[in-house]
């Protein structure tokens, strides 16, 4: 029973197989591995490859339609599956935290958030000398929430999605686990909240000294935090190792793929063309914005009341884009970047401000613009979940802008949307499929490719890697760049992400509160940020090779 | 994901069946009763809805008569079998119309959310709120008695009640992108509010279609028995629970005929309208292609 003693927990070649339309499908294959007392252990791969299945059985729970094939979960020497319901219950939440992907989901919305982590502690009897509230407050504390006596009287939505990510992370701590289970706690955050909650687990570790097994497919951000790293493909566990070796010497071919499609900020990705360099030959402007204002504000009194000072979302952006490149827009969520996004693709209305295409300037809304000019404007949108109709077949999306700006018939279009399944690197017998039967990054091809159908030279891109899979995201920026050197495109790219976009853009703008904070080409501008803002996103990038040691002997900022 | 064969027992397994739950179908066979019925009873029924003294009055069950006699002799099970017709035709016009024209204006004010929205909603608040059976009778004693006025006035009192839950739906889905990306496009109102808008709330439509039906055949049923329906000799199964209520002392069964044909009819609907509704509502359409 030494073992037992060494081990949190260990998993042992377990084996998980799910229901779906064809049966009984093995989800995961023979999988092992155990996590050290007060180690913290990653679980790398992508979206299917098992990880959060995996991270839901060391709770014991199975998930809907699933059932154990093989194998043991044995926490603290004790197998899990074989409990009884009772005991389970008191070692959930008891001797294992867990930390949800969406705190929004997760946290009940009608409670204050105090009372959700008080009911922790009640729940399990867990004795709190100093009283519940108090034990809360400090709980609210140690994850960083100012004011926290204040903060546990709030409602969820009354926090922001860092916030609400750190009572989540509070909830887990309440009862002092032995083990804490994170299934992607920072994968709908910002990066500079990502880097921040990061730095809390990392102290938090350090000083309660809990186990953690980490569950993300961002692999940089598990190298900052886990001292080992597991890598999953398919249900098989292909590699573990210590963090250091894993990026420096990675045995398996799949952590090799994974690691180089991790976006760099220090060195451009394998295969990059060597940019087309920037401002080379002065082109002309296709895209120009002029004191671009955005206002979600409403007027009071029936539309005619004063917009209240400083509402403005967008205020006075002024930038342009030359033909045939690409220009970065950077900011965190809220800083205004989806809403310029919006203004050029006429979704939105500008409350102020002029916006040109090739000279000519534009109406405000989609409709009231020329078919010409909404033809030359496409937009592709973060979520292709969200952007494609879920009830039509490819075929169908991509037909309408095809019968909607050209001149195809129903024989022509039909080996045009062949041709464009073919540019985004799709077969052509994708087009009976509906978005479902297609997996995220092949979402957002044909996505690309209902853009290209228009035969546009302006393609807002927005936010439209965020959604997707490190891997993923790699060829899917490759295929951008392919395209646009193929057909002279322009890109107008939108992303909360330095490192992606470093290599990429040509042009560079740093929005803050919905102004420019800096803007120039990418060379300059980042290797020298003369704002202090931008230094703040650079910073927050995750490097690859920081030892998670050096990431945690960092000095602490609260924020 | 390689296949497994699934040998061993399973135990306590939570597996999402595909197809319409076993109370569903009960509730789709009833309505396929009714359906054949109503298109085949006039060539079987035995005797004509309004031949009178096929028997003498107030027959208990026989073999001539299965649900015996009225008060003029007429034979109550021919006379059920020859109402399905008028019930099941009156009651799919009625709801077809109030979820067509009901559904267009949820989903165009859904999708509009401005001034035409908060006015249209407010007037359908007010129609909601007056109640039905008496605004039916004030429109039909006002208008005349007809067939088909019933049927205008019953899709009149339901388009709005439709037009409320299309409008819900229609809010859940204006919200993704690829309205956006149709707006984008410059693709006009009603183009995206039936080309994009309402393939996905087809689910939701028709459930609130089953569920109408079965509302409208007990509302038809309501106005026959008080004489806002078909003329007396027709056999409407309202309107012959009326004649018989008087008489319902000598014989049951011309009043229990009607009301049991009526109440397993709307019974069938709702088994139907709710496995239809527990079909559209299976969380995730995503299946292990996906992967």
């Amino acid at each position: 029973m030494t073992a037992s003693q060494q081990f949190v927990a260990q998993v042992k070649n377990l084996s998980v197989d799910y229901h779906g339309d064809r049966g009984w499908s093995r989800a995961v294959d023979g999988v092992s591995f155990e996590i050290a007392n007060g180690e913290a252990l990653g679980l790398a791969g992508e979206s299917g490859s098992g990880k959060t299945t995996v991270a839901y059985s060391l709770m014991g729970e199975r998930r809907g339609a699933s059932s154990v094939g093989g194998g043991q979960v044995l926490f603290r020497g004790r197998d899990i599956f074989a409990m009884p319901e009772r005991e389970l219950t008191t070692i959930r939440g008891r001797s294992i935290g867990f930390v949800p992907q969406n705190p929004m989901a997760s946290l009940t919305p009608s409670m204050k958030v105090g009372h959700q982590i008080g009911e922790m502690l009640t729940f399990h009897s867990v004795p709190v000398p100093q009283g519940t509230q108090a034990r809360v407050a400090e709980l609210l504390d140690s994850v960083g929430i100012p004011q926290p006596a204040k903060a546990a009287r709030r409602y969820p939505h009354e926090l922001s999605g860092g916030q609400q990510q750190r009572v989540a992370i509070a909830m887990a701590l309440a009862c002092r686990p032995d083990l804490v289970v994170l299934d992607e706690p920072t994968t709908g955050l910002d990066v500079t909240t990502q880097k921040r909650i990061l730095q809390l687990l990392a102290e938090l570790k350090r000083e309660t000294g809990v186990s953690m097994l980490y569950v993300s497919h961002d692999l940089a951000s598990l190298a900052q935090l886990c001292e080992r790293v597991a890598v999953m493909q398919k249900g098989r566990l292909v590699e573990a190792a210590d963090t250091a070796s894993l990026f420096e010497r990675p045995q398996h071919d799949y952590t090799r793929k994974l690691i180089a499609a991790i976006p760099r900020i220090d060195r451009p990705p394998a295969g990059h063309p060597g940019a087309t360099p920037a401002g080379e030959d002065e082109a002309p402007n296709l895209l120009e914005i002029e004191n671009l204002r955005v206002s979600y504000a409403r007027r009071g009194l029936l539309g005619f009341g004063k917009l209240p000072a400083g509402a403005d979302t967008v205020k006075g952006v002024s930038f342009s884009v030359q033909r045939g490149q690409t220009f970065a827009l950077i900011g965190e969520s809220g800083s205004g970047k989806s809403s310029i996004a919006r203004a050029v693709a006429g979704l939105a209305r500008p409350r102020l401000g002029t916006i040109r295409f090739a000279g000519t300037p534009l109406a405000a809304l989609a409709r009231q613009r020329p078919l010409h000019l909404r033809q030359k404007i496409q937009i592709i949108f973060q979520n292709p979940d969200s952007s494609l109709n879920p009830r039509k077949t490819v075929r169908s999306i991509l037909s309408r802008p095809l019968g909607m700006f050209g001149r195809l018939d129903a024989a022509g279009r039909e080996a045009r949307v062949a041709e464009l399944l073919q540019a985004v690197r799709l077969d052509p017998a994708y087009a009976d499929r509906r978005p479902h039967q297609l997996s995220g990054g092949e979402r957002q091809r044909v996505a690309i490719a209902r853009a290209l159908a228009a035969d546009p030279e302006l393609i807002i891109c927005d936010e439209i890697l965020s959604a997707l899979d490190v891997s993923v995201q790699a060829s899917i920026l490759q295929l951008l760049e392919t395209l646009q050197r193929e057909r002279g495109l322009t890109y107008l790219f939108i992303s909360h992400d330095l490192a992606v976009v470093r290599w990429f853009a040509q042009q560079i703008g740093v929005l803050s509160r919905g102004a420019f904070c800096e803007i120039g080409d990418t060379e300059t501008t980042l290797s020298a940020p003369s704002s202090p803002y931008t230094m703040q996103l650079l910073d927050a990038v995750p490097r690859i090779g920081a030892s998670p040691a050096a990431a945690a002997s960092e000095p602490e900022r609260r924020p | 994901m390689q296949q497994q064969d699934a040998g061993a027992p399973r135990a306590s397994l939570r597996l999402a069946r595909p197809g319409l739950s076993a109370s569903g179908w009960v509730g789709a066979a009833i309505i396929l009763v009714y359906v054949v019925v109503a298109l085949t009873g006039a060539a079987w029924a035995p005797y004509g809805a309004t031949a009178i003294l096929t028997g003498s009055p107030f027959e208990g069950a026989s073999l001539q008569h299965p649900f015996g006699t009225d008060n003029l002799g007429r034979d109550v099970f021919s006379r059920v079998v020859l109402g399905t017709r008028s019930v099941l035709t009156m009651t799919f016009a009625a709801t077809l119309l109030a979820v067509a024209v009901g559904g267009l204006i949820g989903i165009v004010f859904g999708y509009l959310r401005n001034w035409v929205d908060e006015i249209g909603m407010r007037i359908i608040d007010i129609l909601i709120s007056i109640p039905t059976l008496v605004l039916a009778l004030l429109i039909i004693s006002a208008v005349g008695n007809s067939l088909w006025l019933v049927v205008l006035t019953v899709a009149f009192l339901f388009a709005p009640r439709v037009a409320r839950v299309a409008r819900a739906a229609t809010l859940t889905v204006v919200t993704n992108d690829y309205v956006a990306a149709a707006l984008a496009r410059g693709e006009s109102t009603l183009s995206i509010c039936l080309r994009e808008i309402l393939p996905n709330i087809t689910g939701v439509m028709l459930v609130e279609f089953a569920i109408r039906c079965a509302f409208a055949i007990i509302f038809i049923g309501s106005l026959g028995f008080l004489g806002f329906g078909a003329p007396p000799p027709t056999p409407e199964w309202g309107l012959m629970i009326n004649e018989a209520r008087a008489n319902a002392t000598n014989s049951l069964w011309p009043v229990l005929a009607p009301a049991t044909a009526m109440a397993v009819l709307v019974i069938g609907i709702n088994l139907f309208a709710d496995g239809l509704s527990r079909l559209i509502d299976r969380p995730g359409q995503r299946s292990a292609e996906a992967k």
